[in-house]
């Protein structure tokens, strides 16, 4: 039986029932706006820099979003993908390209593991066992490394596999530059989108960041969900080292520094709840689409008093501002 | 009904035997005796710690207890997990704890017993059968919804323990334990629930009812436990005492 409700009622909970579908308008809107009234916005230039621009940030949200949805949070996502990147960019040129694909994903695992141990173990908040473990493992790095800077000129293949241009498109869209790691983004979105709504294990992430003591009353293992989340946030967090590598050719142990956070503010202007149980790996995807779009935008803006490179206070102020809509969405449906 | 010597021992649905239960040197229970038969609804009476929820929390496996033992149908048991208790098919349903308000009535309907397909090393949610088997399974036992994909956090109170109850009972527990069900709703919804309870009661179940108002519990059960300072008062029936001598039970205004 369906009960009548009022249509802007209706509307409300369709948008809190999909996290994802009001950020979505938002970027549609943002996108609209900007290449109505924005000189050289609406280029293939300017789509695909914005589209590129969120590949790291992007792969590392996908994990730090299901973190967030199951009620936690990692600030370490930033080292770790150095981490990666270190192995990663080291193997591929000692000639050891897969050996290096699967150390830079297996180490970053073991160290998200490290993370999922520590908080299970002594009970702590992870969002100060991640900041502890943020320079712990940074720390390590430079040890290991002495603190020296990892570069090539060698351009193997396998550079190509992760961040090649896909000439394939670009040669019939003037000025784009469409990337292979955008395939990966992709892929891995849909992945992980599937698992947390279609799946058991996702079906707990949400239970265990809703309601812990619900879950474990119905028997949900909360533990091993809260140290598999962090064991898989790790892994892509190596695999976004992957991609920096394949990008830059470069990586230094300051890299992915601050990522963290551009990860967790792309969840939130996604959609999801900061504190857990419901959110969306493709809201937090269009999250960081709203804040690169809006970088992009407002630097071709060029507004007076606004330098481009002051894009900071423009991210701060959308934080707040999908904070208060989701807060608001919310509230209608309820 | 049965009279009081040919019910309540190792032989009921659950018995619990001279439980005690000490946290560092304060005493939470000593040498309590409690239990429920099937087809009753026993009231768990008592002041706010008195020991009615460490009594429940031993039965579920939560805290072990010092001394005593736990029988069930029968049986002596060793519970020593919330997971154990609901395998042997005692359910809890605690007023905050029950349910994700944020997940859909199904999902959390299934939740811990989700139902899957497989393809290969693959699985994933059954969703379409799981919406019809929680929507069939809750009218039966005569609570209507919505939608199975409606979100719990858009429910009253009352419907939102119907559906921890209907989970129960869909998913064959023998004993029920409420935790001061009815406490927070109005008139008309504690009503309802205490019709579910009876439909339980009525398949066979035993309840558990826990409340420090006997206000809440007179009319509905069969039995009424007391317990006092980690102690068990006294175990009466149905018509032996009034609600004003239960009440001065539970306060000690008054001994029997």
């Amino acid at each position: 039986m369906i009960l009548e409700e009022p249509w802007r009622k209706k509307l409300a909970r369709s948008f809190s029932m999909s996290t994802a579908l009001g950020p979505l308008v938002v970027l549609i809107i943002i996108f609209l706006l900007f290449s109505a009234t924005v000189p050289n916005f609406l280029t293939f230039r300017s789509v695909t820099g914005i589209i590129n621009a969120i590949t790291l940030t992007g792969t590392l949200t996908v994990g730090v979003t299901m973190l967030m949805i199951s009620g936690e949070f990692d600030l370490s996502v930033g080292s770790i993908m150095a981490v990666g990147g270190y192995i990663y960019g080291a193997l591929t040129m000692a000639q050891q390209p897969a050996l290096g694909l699967i150390l830079a994903l297996v180490v970053p695992a073991l160290l998200g593991m490290v993370n999922g141990l520590i908080l299970v173990w002594t009970g702590i908040p992870s969002f100060i066992v991640t900041l502890g473990t943020k320079y712990l493992f940074r720390g390590l790095l430079w040890v290991v490394t002495a603190g020296t800077m990892l570069q090539t000129i060698d351009r193997p293949m396998i550079y190509n596999l992760f961040n090649g241009r896909l000439d394939v498109v670009n040669k019939f869209l003037t000025g784009a530059n469409f990337r292979s790691s955008l395939l990966w983004l992709l892929l891995l979105v849909a992945i992980f989108q599937f698992i947390l709504v279609r799946t058991r294990f996702g079906n707990h992430v949400f239970a265990v960041g809703g309601n812990r003591g619900a879950a474990l009353g119905q028997g949900v293992n909360v533990k091993f969900v809260k140290v598999m989340g962090f064991v898989i946030t790790g892994a892509l967090a190596g695999f976004t080292g992957i991609l920096l590598f394949s990008q830059f050719y470069t990586v230094r142990v300051a890299s992915g520094d601050g990522l963290e956070l551009s990860a967790i503010a792309a969840a939130v202007v996604g959609g999801t709840l900061i504190t857990g149980g419901a959110g969306s790996i493709w809201g937090a995807l269009v999250g960081a689409l709203i804040i690169s779009m809006l970088r992009t935008g407002v630097v071709l803006m060029d507004i007076p008093y606004i330098p481009a490179d002051n894009f900071e206070a423009i991210i701060g102020a959308t934080i707040i501002a999908a904070a208060i809509l989701n807060n608001y969405l919310r509230g209608q449906s309820s | 009904m049965a009279d009081k010597e040919h019910v309540h021992g190792r032989n009921s649905l659950v018995w619990m035997e001279k439980i005690s239960k000490k946290f560092g040197t304060i005493t939470a229970l000593q040498d309590v005796d409690f239990g429920v038969e099937g087809g009753e609804v026993r009231a768990l009476l008592g002041d706010n710690g008195a020991g009615k929820s460490t009594l429940i929390k031993v039965l579920m496996g939560v805290y072990p207890p010092n001394t005593g033992q736990i029988y069930f149908q029968g049986q002596p048991v060793k519970i020593s997990s919330p997971r154990e208790a609901r395998e042997i098919g005692i359910e809890a349903v605690y007023q905050d704890l029950a349910l994700v308000n944020l997940m859909s009535i199904s999902r959390n309907f299934f939740l811990g017993r989700e139902m899957v397909k497989h393809f290969g090393p693959v699985h994933w949610l059954d969703v379409h059968r799981m919406n019809e088997i929680c929507r069939k399974s809750l009218h039966d036992i005569g609570i209507a919804i919505r939608s199975p994909a409606e979100r719990v956090g858009s429910l009253s109170g009352g419907e939102r323990q119907s559906i921890a109850i209907g989970r129960g009972v869909h998913f064959g527990a023998k004993v029920l334990i409420l935790d001061e069900p009815t406490s927070a709703l109005s008139v008309a919804e504690t009503r309802k629930v205490l019709t579910y309870i009876a439909n339980a009661k009525e398949r066979g179940l035993g309840v558990i009812f826990i409340t420090h108002n006997v206000h809440h519990v007179y009319l509905v059960a069969d039995s009424y436990t007391v317990i006092r300072h980690g102690r068990n008062v006294g175990t009466y029936f149905k018509g032996e005492l009034t609600e004003d001598d239960i009440a001065d039970l539970i306060t000690g205004d008054r001994e029997v």
